[in-house]
C-alpha cells in the first residue's frame, strides 16, 4: 500500500508556499496512522515510504526558507523608498488609535500615589536566585512554606549551584533594596520603596488565574515603625487610590517573611459596588506584615535599631474590579478590541 | 482546620471555663476572623440532620409484597409536622436492613427532609411512596446515610438514653456549627490543628483564661502506664533519634475490635473523618483532639512478620523496599524515607501512613500503639516525593511538639481500654532523641509597645499571655517569657510581639502614619523611562501589548533562535512555558495575524518587556535586557514596511529630544545573533544613535513570515532601553528669533543610483556647513528621492536659511549652494540638476 496521492499532493502545495504546519497537520498524522492497518508484512515499507514523504515535505520548507528573497534591497538610510509619491509615504497612525496597556496605566497610578507619599519606586526582576526568592526572606531550604508559592524551577543554576528561580513573589526584591539603601537609615532616613513586577506561578490558567501576573511590593524601615504604622499607610493609600474615606480590617496570617503577618481588607469601595461579578463586602487586597528580623539581619540591618513593614498585592485584579473585566486572559492576549479599549 | 462549636463548648465544660462564647455565630466568626485566621466556610450542621428524630420500632413483619423487605410500624413520640401516622400516632415505615427488630431505637429521617449523606452533594430529599404496593413514610436510616461512616449493612441503632420523638441532632451534638479556618494561617501553628489548642487560642482571644487537661499538661509527661495482662513480648529500636526524636509504644491485648460509638462517630464526621472502628477512631479522634497523630498497629500481624520475636525498628528506607499502604496504592520506598519496620519487612512510613499488612480490622486482638514525633523536613519530602497527603502529613510538616508524645499516648491508652476492654501488656516504650524544651525570652513592655504602637502595661501583657498558658515573670523590670511546649514557632522576642498584638486585637491599635523626611523619592530611571516611551507611542497610534516571559521552542524556531541560548523552564505545565525569550519581537509578530484575521487592516503593536540570554550574567545573576520592540503590520499596504518602522522610531526619538541627525542606520550584515536572526538582511538595518548600536530594525525573514503569517507589510525594531538611559541631558537648543526673515530654495542632486541616501544628505550638510556665513543659520529637509533608471538617482532637499545680521537674496543662497555642488561633485560624484 503507497501513500494517498491526494494528500500527499496537498500537502506538497501547501509546503511550497511555506506553510510550516503542514509537519504538524491532521493530514500528515492521517497518513502516519494509517500503518496501524496494514498487516505485519507491509508496515516496514509503509513506514520508509512516509519517512521518506516528511523529509521531501521539510527539505522544500527548508530550501523554500533559504532560497533568497524575492524582495530587493533597499536603502536603509532614506526616509522612504525611491519614486514613493507623497501619499505612499510613511506615516505613523492617528492618537486614537493608540493605547496603553491597562496593567501598565494602573501600575503607574499605584506608584504616583506612592511617590506623592514620599516612596522610591524600582521594578522587580523575572529571573532570580534561590538566596532572593527564598532564603534571605526566612525561608529556610526544605521550608513547608515554600510550598506555597507554586515555583517556576529554571534548569541552570546560580553560582551556589542551586536553581534558578521564576519569580513567585515581588518580594524577590527586598533583601537587595534594602541591602543598596540600608545607608539612608544611618542618615535618620527610612528605606520607602515600592517595587511593582511581573511574577510567575506554576499555575493552570483559567479565567481567574494566569501563570503571568503582577504585584506591586512596599517596603519601609526605620526607627520606632509600629504594626499600627502599617495599618494607617495601607489605609491611607487605599483611600487616595478610590478616593473615598474605608473601612479595613487586618485577618491574621502566615508568612515567613514577616512576623505578625496579616491580610488586609477593605469595604467594598463605591466606585466598583456596580460591577456584578463581584458580591463580596470585603475585598483582600493584599498581604502585609511587619518584616520580620531574620530579613533585616539578611540585608545586614540591625533589628534591635530598626523596624519596619511590607505588603505586596495584586494588581491584576484591581484592574479587573475596576473595569469588569470578566477573563485574565485578556491580558496577555494582545488582542486589538481588548487594547484598544483603554486610553 | 475544621472546628466544631459545641466541641470546643465540651472542651470549656470539661477544664472548668466559662463558656463565654456569644451565641451569635457571627460575632464568633468575626472575632475568629479578625484575631485568628480566615474563615472559609461557615457550616450550619443542624440544618444537614432537620427533622430527623429517635424512633422505637413498635412492630417488624414480613413484607407482603418482598421477601428481603420488612414492615415496621414505629413511634416518632408525635415529633412531626409531616406524618400524622394511625390512630396511636404510630407510622408505617419499609425497611431493608437485616438488623431492624422490635423495641430498638433508630433514627428516622421523614418524608421532606434530606438523607444527610447527600446534603452538601446532590440531596436526596425523601416522601412518601408506596414500596410495593406498601406506603412507606420516610426511612430508618444507616450510618452511611446518616454521613457518619461507610456502614451501611444495617440501620444505624441509637446507643443511648432517649425517648421517641427526640431530635437525632441533639442527642449526639450535631446541632452544631462548623467553622473551617484556612490551613496556610496555622504553617506555624501546630496547636492549632487540634480542638485543644483551637479551644485555647479562642479563650485567649476572648481574654479570658485556658488551662489545658490536667492528662496534658506538663506534668503528666512521665508517667508510665501500668502493665495489667502478661507480656506481648515486643522489642522496639529507633536507629534515627535525629530524626525521629521521641517514639512511644504501648501494646494492649484482648481489645474487641467493633464499630465506635454513635458520639464517637458524630465527632469524627464533624472533622471530615470517616469512622472506621473503636481502635482506630480514638486515634484519629485524639489526633483531632490535640494535633498529635497516632497510629495502631495489629501486634499479631507485626509478630508474624518479624523474625524470632515481635519487633518495631524505626529506620531509613532502603533503596527501592516496597510497601503496601492502607489507602490501597504500593510504593517504592526512597532512601530518604522515614520506615517503621520489623526486623524483617516495613510496615508502615513514619508519620505519614501504615502499612496495609498490619492493619487493624475484625479479626484483631492485639495491638501496638504509636504515638511519635518525627522531622517535618523530612515528612514534607516523603510526602511531595510519594504524592502522599493524610492528616498526618498535615500535622507533623506544621512540626509537632515532641513534649506531648507520652501523654497523648496514655490517655489513647487508657481509653482503648474503657471501650474495649482490652488490658495493658507489657512496658511502655519511650525512646528520646535529644529534646529540648523552650527557652526563656527576655523581652520588655517598651519592646512589645514599641512594636505595636500600644501602651500596655507589664500587667496587661503578663495576662494575656498566661491566658494561653504561657509562663510569665514580671518580676523584674524586663520580662521573662515561656511559651508552653505546645508553641514550638516561639523563638524570638519578635514572636511575643505578634502573640500579644494578636491576643490584644490589631483593630484597637491607633493609627498613626510614619514621620515623613523631605527626602524626595526616587522613580527608578528605567520605570520613568517606559512610562515616557509608553506614552509617546500611544500618541503615534501604537497599541501597548504584554506578552508572557517564556515561549514555546516553535517560536524560537521559527525566529531563527538558539534553544541553548535560552534559560529553561524545568517543570513547565504547558509546553508553551518552556524557555525564557531572547527577545521581544517575536512574541509580538505571534500576534500579528490573529489581528488581523479579527479585522484589523492597519496598526503598530509595541511592547516594553525584558529579556534574558543563556549565560549573559553579572555577579552570578543572569543580565536582564530592557527592550522596547515595536511591529507595524498592514493587510494591504504594497510598499516597503521598514520605512514605516523607521518613521515610528524617529518620531519615537525626537519626543526624547534626539534629532535624526544623531541617528544613523547601517545596513545589517550577515553575522546573525539572537536579536537579528529573523531580520531579512537587505531590508534591515543597525541601528545607531550618535555612532552607538542601540538595536535592529528592519523586515522579516521568509521563514519567519511564513512561520508566523505575517503579512507582506510588515516591519518593526526593538532597541536596549539602556541605551536611552544614557542619552545626556541635551543642553538647551533654542536660539534667539532673528528680526530677519528665511528664505528657502529647493536643490535637487542626481548621484548614482548605489549612492546611499545618508551618503548625499551628510555630504550636502558637511558642505553647507563649511562654506555658509557664520551669520547664517541653515536647516534641510528630505523632499524626494526619484530614479529615473536603474544607473542614477535624483534626491531633493529643501535648504531654508537665516542669517541675524541681514535680509538675505535667493542669489545668496545660490551662491552657497553652487559652492557646495562643486564640492559634492568632487566628494560623491552629484550633480545639481
Amino acid at each position: 500500500m503507497a501513500l494517498d496521492k491526494k494528500i500527499v499532493e496537498s500537502l506538497v502545495a501547501r509546503a511550497e508556499k511555506g506553510d510550516r504546519t503542514v509537519l504538524r497537520s491532521n493530514e500528515l498524522k492521517a497518513l502516519f496512522d494509517e500503518i496501524k492497518t496494514l498487516p505485519p508484512d507491509e508496515k516496514a515499507a509503509y513506514g520508509q515510504e512516509f519517512n521518506a514523504f516528511k523529509a521531501k515535505l521539510e527539505s522544500i520548507l527548508d530550501n523554500l526558507a533559504a532560497s533568497p528573497s524575492n524582495l530587493k534591497p533597499i536603502d536603509v538610510t532614506a526616509p522612504w523608498d525611491v519614486n514613493t509619491v507623497e501619499a505612499d509615504r510613511p506615516k505613523t497612525l492617528r492618537a486614537e488609535d493608540g493605547s496603553t496597556h491597562p496593567l501598565m496605566i494602573e501600575t503607574q497610578e499605584l506608584i504616583d500615589i506612592f511617590a506623592r507619599m514620599g516612596f522610591s519606586a524600582l521594578e522587580s526582576r523575572q529571573i532570580d536566585d534561590d538566596w532572593n526568592m527564598f532564603t534571605s526572606l526566612n525561608f529556610p531550604e526544605g521550608h513547608p512554606a515554600r510550598d506555597d508559592y507554586d515555583t517556576f524551577i529554571v534548569e541552570e543554576k546560580d553560582k551556589h549551584g542551586k536553581n534558578l528561580i521564576a519569580p513567585a513573589h515581588t518580594s524577590t526584591m527586598q533583601n537587595r533594596v534594602l541591602k543598596a539603601n540600608k545607608h539612608l537609615l544611618a542618615r535618620g532616613e527610612p528605606i520607602a520603596y515600592v517595587i511593582p513586577g511581573r511574577v510567575f506561578r506554576n499555575e493552570d490558567v483559567d479565567a481567574t488565574h494566569d501563570h503571568t501576573f503582577y504585584q506591586l511590593e512596599g517596603l519601609y524601615v526605620g526607627k520606632d515603625v509600629n504594626t499600627g504604622h502599617l495599618i494607617a499607610t495601607l489605609k491611607t493609600f487605599l483611600e487616595e487610590y478610590y478616593g473615598q474615606k474605608l473601612k479595613a480590617k487586618t485577618q491574621p496570617f502566615y508568612f515567613p517573611f514577616t512576623e505578625p503577618s496579616f491580610e488586609f481588607a477593605i469595604e467594598k469601595p463605591k466606585a466598583l459596588k456596580k460591577s456584578a461579578n463581584n458580591t463580596e463586602e470585603w475585598l483582600e487586597i493584599l498581604g502585609c506584615g511587619m518584616i520580620h528580623p531574620n530579613v533585616l539581619k539578611a540585608a545586614g540591618i540591625d533589628p534591635a535599631i530598626y523596624t519596619g513593614f511590607a505588603w505586596g498585592g495584586g494588581i491584576d485584579r484591581l484592574v479587573m474590579l475596576k473595569h469588569g473585566i470578566e477573563d485574565i486572559r485578556h491580558f496577555h492576549s494582545g488582542k486589538l478590541n481588548f487594547l484598544r479599549q483603554f486610553e | 482546620m475544621i472546628i466544631s462549636l459545641n466541641a470546643i463548648k465540651q472542651i470549656y465544660k470539661q477544664t472548668g471555663a466559662a463558656d463565654f462564647l456569644p451565641d451569635d455565630i457571627n460575632k464568633v466568626a468575626e472575632k475568629v476572623g479578625a484575631q485568628l485566621g480566615e474563615i472559609e466556610e461557615i457550616i450550619d450542621l443542624g440544618k444537614k440532620y432537620e427533622g430527623i428524630v429517635a424512633a422505637k420500632v413498635i412492630s417488624c413483619e414480613k413484607h407482603p409484597g418482598a421477601d428481603r423487605l420488612k414492615l415496621c410500624t414505629i413511634d416518632i413520640g408525635g415529633n412531626s409536622t409531616v406524618v400524622k401516622g394511625d390512630k396511636d400516632g404510630l407510622v408505617q415505615v419499609v425497611c431493608g436492613a437485616p438488623n431492624v427488630r422490635v423495641g430498638m431505637l433508630a433514627a428516622w429521617i421523614p418524608p421532606g427532609a434530606t438523607v444527610p449523606a447527600t446534603y452538601d452533594k446532590e440531596p436526596l430529599v425523601l416522601e412518601a411512596r408506596e414500596i410495593r404496593g406498601v406506603k412507606s413514610y420516610g426511612m430508618l436510616a444507616s450510618a452511611h446515610e446518616l454521613g457518619l461512616s461507610d456502614d451501611h449493612d444495617g440501620i444505624l441503632e441509637i446507643d443511648k438514653e432517649a425517648k421517641p420523638g427526640d431530635l437525632f441532632a441533639k442527642l449526639y451534638k450535631l446541632d452544631d456549627f462548623i467553622i473551617d479556618i484556612e490551613n496556610k494561617m496555622f504553617t506555624h501553628r501546630p496547636d492549632c490543628f487540634g480542638l485543644l489548642g483551637i479551644a485555647r487560642e479562642l479563650a485567649g482571644i476572648y481574654h479570658k483564661s485556658f488551662v489545658s487537661p490536667e492528662w496534658y499538661a506538663e506534668k503528666a509527661q512521665s508517667s508510665k502506664l501500668k502493665t495489667q495482662s502478661d507480656e506481648l513480648p515486643l522489642e522496639v529500636v529507633n536507629e534515627i533519634p535525629e530524626l525521629v526524636p521521641r517514639f512511644c509504644m504501648a501494646t494492649v491485648s484482648d481489645v474487641k475490635v467493633a464499630t465506635s460509638p454513635v458520639w464517637l462517630q458524630a465527632a469524627l464526621s464533624k472533622a471530615g473523618i470517616k469512622a472506621v472502628n473503636n481502635i482506630v477512631d480514638l486515634t484519629n479522634f485524639y489526633m483531632y483532639y490535640t494535633g498529635q497523630p497516632l497510629h495502631a498497629y495489629d501486634y499479631d500481624k507485626v509478630a508474624k512478620l518479624s523474625g524470632k520475636n515481635a519487633q518495631i525498628k524505626v529506620r531509613k528506607a532502603k533503596q527501592g523496599e516496597k510497601l503496601k499502604l492502607l489507602n490501597g496504592k504500593e510504593i517504592t520506598a526512597e532512601n530518604g524515607d522515614i520506615m517503621i519496620a520489623t526486623d524483617k519487612v516495613p510496615v508502615g512510613i513514619g508519620g505519614v501512613i501504615g502499612g496495609a499488612d498490619t492493619e487493624v480490622d475484625a479479626s484483631t486482638k492485639n495491638i501496638i500503639l504509636e504515638c511519635a514525633n518525627f522531622d517535618s523536613y523530612t515528612i514534607r519530602r516523603t510526602s511531595m516525593h510519594h504524592g502522599i497527603f493524610t492528616e498526618a502529613v498535615t500535622r507533623f510538616t506544621k512540626g509537632q511538639s515532641p513534649h506531648q508524645n507520652l501523654a497523648v499516648l496514655t490517655k489513647v491508652v487508657g481509653d482503648t481500654v474503657t471501650f474495649t476492654g482490652g488490658k495493658i501488656s507489657g512496658t511502655t516504650f519511650d525512646l528520646k532523641g535529644r529534646l529540648t524544651g523552650n527557652k526563656t525570652i527576655e523581652t520588655s513592655p517598651e519592646f512589645i509597645n514599641s512594636r505595636l504602637g500600644l501602651k500596655l502595661t507589664s500587667e496587661q501583657i503578663s495576662s494575656i499571655l498566661k491566658n494561653v498558658e504561657f509562663i510569665v515573670d514580671s518580676s523584674k523590670d524586663e520580662l521573662e517569657i515561656t511559651a508552653p511546649f505546645w508553641r514550638t514557632d516561639i523563638e524570638i522576642p519578635e514572636d511575643i510581639v505578634e502573640e500579644v498584638g494578636r491576643l490584644y486585637g490589631y483593630d484597637h491599635l491607633p493609627l498613626n502614619l510614619p514621620k515623613k523626611t523631605m527626602t524626595a523619592s526616587v522613580v527608578s530611571d528605567e520605570l520613568r523611562l517606559k512610562q515616557e516611551l509608553r506614552g509617546k507611542l500611544a500618541a503615534l497610534g501604537a497599541n501597548e501589548v504584554l506578552n508572557y516571559s517564556f515561549v514555546r521552542s516553535e517560536l524560537l524556531e521559527n525566529a531563527g533562535q538558539d534553544k541553548n541560548d535560552s534559560y529553561k523552564i524545568k517543570n513547565a505545565l504547558s509546553p508553551d512555558l518552556q524557555y525564557y525569550r531572547q527577545a521581544l519581537t517575536p512574541s509580538l509578530l505571534e500576534k500579528v495575524h490573529p489581528n488581523i484575521k479579527a479585522g484589523f487592516s492597519n496598526f503598530a503593536l509595541f511592547e516594553l518587556g525584558k529579556v534574558h540570554i543563556n549565560n549573559k550574567t553579572t555577579g552570578g545573576l543572569p543580565d536582564e535586557f530592557g527592550r522596547l520592540s515595536l511591529v507595524t503590520a498592514s493587510k494591504s499596504k504594497r510598499v516597503a514596511a521598514f520605512y514605516t518602522a523607521k518613521k515610528y522610531l524617529v518620531e519615537l526619538l525626537a519626543g526624547l529630544d534626539v534629532d535624526e541627525s544623531e541617528l544613523s542606520f547601517e545596513p545589517l550584515g550577515t553575522k546573525k545573533d539572537a536579536s537579528t536572526t529573523y531580520y531579512e538582511p537587505g531590508r534591515a538595518a543597525n541601528i545607531k544613535l550618535n555612532n552607538e548600536p542601540i538595536g535592529y530594525i528592519g523586515e522579516y525573514t521568509k521563514k519567519a513570515a511564513s512561520g508566523l503569517k505575517l503579512p507582506e507589510f510588515c516591519a518593526g525594531f526593538e532597541i536596549e532601553l539602556a541605551t536611552l538611559l544614557n542619552l545626556n541631558a541635551v543642553a538647551s537648543s533654542y536660539k534667539p528669533l532673528s528680526r530677519y526673515p528665511s528664505i528657502s530654495l529647493d536643490i535637487t542632486l542626481q548621484t548614482d543610483s548605489s549612492t546611499s541616501f545618508a551618503e548625499v544628505k551628510n555630504a550636502l550638510v558637511e558642505s553647507i556647513e563649511s562654506s555658509a556665513p557664520e551669520d547664517l543659520s541653515v536647516k534641510i529637509e528630505s523632499l524626494d528621492v526619484f530614479s529615473k533608471d536603474s544607473n542614477h538617482k535624483n534626491t531633493s532637499f529643501r535648504i531654508v536659511a537665516t542669517s541675524y545680521q541681514r535680509t538675505l537674496t535667493t542669489d545668496t543662497l545660490n551662491i552657497i549652494l553652487d559652492k557646495a555642488s562643486d564640492h559634492l561633485n568632487k566628494t560623491i560624484k552629484a550633480s545639481r540638476v
